[in-house]
């Protein structure tokens, strides 16, 4: 729990969730590459939704939603099971707004409608891979990703960043890793929750590499790969949760 | 024969045409579409049309078939759309898992709500023919399907109680975007793009609107009238698409899909933008049939509106699969518009060809 304990930053009495114990998280397993990144980065307004409804409400808004959130498609998503055995009492309602295809524009657009119509405390947006496939500027990306952000921090809703995906071949593409730096730099800037998605897979490829081992699909096409990203997601939200507000940015999570 | 070039083969051809350059997304030629200044895209248009088809096929039915002969003939044409919806989606797929192989970047797979036919192909199969998981941007068609089917419900009401179809459509759109509900996907839990009880409204304004009769027929009469409350309509909603003069959405009062901008529930904010634009436009066509060439070009499209729409689809995800590969640039983009437009056209002269070919 060593990484855990350093990624915690636990409160002092406060009137958020902070104020409380944070639960004791089970290890993430070796083959999703241990205790991965914990960010640290503290979730606010669904810490206030903790402690007064219990509650926690998360929209999934992005391209390939069984990615993110876990297990079989046809079954609760595994996210939802991570947290509420993690946390006691915790209700977790995922509410799954992922269309295909949508650029960070138009997903940015639907975000505020889903936050009109659905209310959620969290929302949790994979976003990027769709706009470096079909090649969006990244500046228009920066903009479209930065406004949201901002809008959905005015209006109190917690959002988490997912990233994009590692490929091999798109290591030295510097379209793809523009996309990916301004997303990183997002987060930085705005001090909300990246998943480095990325930087998981990476490190668990080049380890795979280093051992002489086949590639591992973790963290991407496969259920054992979609699940390491659930309980990865689940370990920075329950640490957001418990986690002391702070001003400061957190460290940059590229 | 096929028959000439009209106003609603040339629009749908427009709609055919500009849904296969917006389902490219970052293609420059994007930004040239309506929807850049209109609320309502050229999906309002193409199921609106499509209803309007309808429309003029049960009165020409009307004339030739009875009722028993109506209805099986629009189950036919619903069957039709369903075993297009369910060849394109496996051509789609296809696609996918080709590229995948061919450039070794396994991410493709999970482009388009693919993912979960990969991993969970049992299951995610069901669902395709049930048409409860769809692939991204594939996902007019299963809406156009549900339609087709209540095609002949549709004819039966309207040879039998004409009064209470567009009230009823109506009471069914207002449920859907009050209460609201929709129908749901699997076995990825989600909803349809196209909330077919909500879609289904602008559909039935097509079929009705079509008539010579009731709704139609006041229309025709008030057209010069209704333009003039039209235009102040459609140049309003055009400055705030270009301007985002759109209000906070979660300032509005309830039942907020009454009062907001949503494609998927066609809030009533869309309707309303399409038909003034729709009223608009309709005006137009005679000018447009004095220009050279593109009258009949865009006409053909629509003649032949389902395997257009097919090979249009299957060419959108092509597109993209080009731009990802070589970079978009203006030169890829206009490469993939220029020969996209060609194939469609091309799709559309053969499928004429061979109706010739077979008397």
């Amino acid at each position: 729990m060593g990484t855990l304990a350093a990624g915690l930053l636990l409160a002092s009495p406060g009137r958020d969730a902070s104020a409380q114990t944070a639960p004791e998280l089970p290890p993430v397993p070796k083959e999703c590459g241990g205790e991965g990144r914990i960010y640290g980065v503290p979730l606010p307004n669904s810490a206030v939704a903790l402690q007064q409804r219990k509650k926690l409400k998360i929209v999934a808004i992005g391209a390939s939603s069984t990615a993110v959130l876990g297990g079989r498609a046809s079954r609760p998503p595994l996210l939802e099971q991570l947290l509420e055995k993690t946390i006691k009492g915790l209700d977790v309602e995922i509410v799954n707004r992922g269309f295909s295809g949508e650029l960070a524009e138009a997903a940015g657009e639907r975000i505020k409608l889903e936050v009109a119509l659905n209310h959620p405390d969290i929302i949790l947006w994979q976003v990027g891979t769709n706009d470096a496939l079909a090649h969006v500027p990244v500046e228009n990306f920066r903009l479209s990703v930065s406004n949201t952000v901002r809008w959905l921090k005015a209006h109190n809703v917690d959002v988490i960043l997912v990233g994009l995906h590692y490929m091999k071949q798109l290591v030295k593409d510097p379209y793809y890793q523009g996309i990916r730096k301004s997303l990183g730099d997002i987060a930085t800037g705005e001090n909300v929750l990246r998943i480095g998605r990325y930087e998981a897979m990476e490190i668990l490829d080049r380890t795979a590499a280093a051992s002489g081992q086949p590639e591992q699909e973790a963290f991407g096409l496969s259920e054992e790969g979609y699940n390491c990203m659930a309980q990865y997601i689940a370990r920075n939200i329950t640490v957001g949760l418990y986690a002391k507000r702070t001003t400061k940015p957190p460290v940059a999570p590229n | 024969m096929p028959r000439d070039a009209n106003a609603v083969d040339f629009w749908r051809g427009f709609a055919l045409v500009t849904i296969f350059i917006n389902h490219v997304p970052g293609l420059w030629y994007e930004k040239l579409t309506h929807r850049n200044f209109s609320i309502s895209d050229s999906a309002e248009l193409f199921v609106f049309l499509a209803g309007w088809s309808l429309g003029l096929l049960v009165v020409r039915g009307d004339k030739r078939f009875d009722t028993a002969r109506l209805v099986a003939r629009l189950g036919g044409r619903a069957i039709t759309i369903y075993a297009a919806q369910i060849l394109i989606t496996s051509l789609a797929i296809a696609l996918l898992a080709g590229t995948a192989y061919v450039t070794g970047n396994l991410l493709v797979l999970e482009w388009h709500n693919a993912a979960a036919v990969f991993q969970e192909p049992e299951l995610t199969h069901i669902g395709l023919v049930l048409l409860t998981h769809q692939l991204g941007y594939f996902d007019i068609l299963p809406l156009y399907v549900v339609l087709m089917v209540l095609g002949p419900g549709l004819a039966l009401v309207d040879r039998f109680a004409r009064p209470m179809l567009v009230p009823a459509s109506l009471a069914i759109y207002l449920a859907a975007q009050i209460t609201p509900f929709t129908a749901p996907t699997w076995p990825v839990p989600g909803q349809w793009f196209f909330n077919p009880f909500a879609w289904q409204f602008i559909f039935v304004l097509g079929f009705a609107l079509s008539r010579d009769e009731g709704l139609g027929h006041i229309v025709r009469r008030n057209i010069e009238r209704i333009r003039y409350i039209a235009w102040p309509i459609v140049a309003m909603t055009s400055l705030m698409v270009l301007f985002n003069w759109f209000p906070d959405p979660t300032k509005m009062p309830e039942p907020r899909l009454l009062f907001l901008n949503g494609k998927s529930f066609l809030t009533p904010i869309r309707v309303v933008q399409f038909l003034a634009l729709a009223a608009v436009f309709s005006a137009a066509y005679v000018f447009i049939r004095r220009i050279p060439w593109l009258p009949e070009f865009l006409s053909i499209l629509g003649r032949n509106s389902l395997n257009v729409f097919c090979v249009g689809s299957l060419l959108s995800l092509s597109g993209q699969i080009i731009r990802f590969l070589y970079t978009g640039s203006f030169v890829v983009d206009t490469i993939v518009v220029v020969s996209g437009i060609g194939l469609l056209w091309l799709t559309a002269w053969i499928s004429e060809w061979r109706m010739r070919q077979s008397g």
